[in-house]
């Protein structure tokens, strides 16, 4: 057996155990009954939160766009117009955490960088659906129930998400 | 209770102010999408020829043929609506009145839609 060339890193290890969390819990809610068809509480998020608040945003971008990719591979959306519209929210909702991550501490918490995270989700979803899969301006009217739902599942992720970063880990975990 | 507070606190200033952005958003398209614009145009299509565009500024019945029969869509000044209907179930009629521009009526029974348009037409939807 050759030796592998490629020498993962520690970073590497830490973006491929937090990656595949969050890849079980998207396939998770693909087999979630949804009321209406599109809104999904977005549960996979609440770890690309995690990274991005105790790791950086390189590593939160990385596990976010693996779990976009690896996820619809598992569960038969790779390519499909489902899976830009997952990627399209993904990199549009990381845009804008780039742009506030560094928001003063003292006055912006976990919640405003949920909001805005699902808020980007949203906006992303909805250009490409007005761009390329209905072109068509009455799809605006879906607008409300989506931001609706993103105001709640973004409150939600937040709230689970300060859970999760109180727990104190051990050195070798994450 | 306690629990609750306790999730409540972590809010600070800053996010009741992007929570309150948001809730504007929110409260913005929902008025935006309550106020579509009127359309001037009605257009109808059926199962036998190519769609047909009229004005919505006249009050009048129209007969329309479909695959079951005729059905009656009466105009009245900006809106319109269907009368009559050889269909079983009448959710075309049901539906009531709709004068907002890309709002449509359906009858699949007797495959008549009836839409309205403004003065520019945007694309069909793209299936897949």
């Amino acid at each position: 057996m050759t030796q592998s060339i490629i020498k993962p890193t520690k970073k590497d290890h830490t973006i491929a155990k937090l990656a595949a969390i969050a890849i079980v819990l998207s396939v998770i809610e693909f087999f979630l009954p949804s009321p209406i068809p599109g809104i999904k509480p977005g549960i996979a998020n609440i770890i690309i939160l995690y990274t991005l608040v105790r790791f950086d945003f390189s590593t939160a971008a990385w596990v976010s766009l693996v779990r976009v990719f690896v996820s619809s591979i598992i569960v038969g959306s790779f390519l499909s117009p489902t899976f830009f519209l997952s990627l399209f929210g993904a990199i549009v909702s990381l845009v804008l955490l780039y742009a506030v991550q560094k928001l003063p501490k003292p006055y912006f918490s976990i919640v405003s960088l949920s909001l805005i995270a699902s808020f980007g989700h949203i906006v992303g979803q909805f250009i490409i659906a007005r761009l390329w899969i209905i072109p068509h301006d009455s799809i605006f009217n879906l607008l409300p129930l989506f931001l609706i739902s993103a105001l709640i599942f973004g409150l939600f992720s937040a709230f689970v998400c300060n859970i999760l970063l109180k727990h104190k880990l051990k050195k070798h975990t994450f | 209770m306690k629990k609750i507070l306790q999730y409540i606190k972590i809010i600070k200033l800053g996010d009741t102010f992007v929570i309150v952005t948001f809730m504007g958003l929110i409260f913005w398209s929902v008025s935006q999408s309550w106020n579509m614009p009127s359309g001037q145009y009605l257009k109808i299509e059926n199962n036998q020829e190519d769609s047909k565009v009229f004005s919505l500024n006249q009050t009048v019945n129209k007969q329309v043929i479909g695959f079951l029969g005729s059905s009656e869509i009466s105009i009245a000044e900006g809106k319109v609506r269907f009368v009559k209907s050889p269909c079983t179930k009448k959710y075309c009629i049901h539906h009531g009145w709709i004068n907002k521009i890309n709002q449509t009526i359906v009858c699949l029974p007797n495959q008549i839609t009836i839409s309205i348009v403004g003065d520019s037409e945007s694309y069909d939807t793209v299936n897949y």
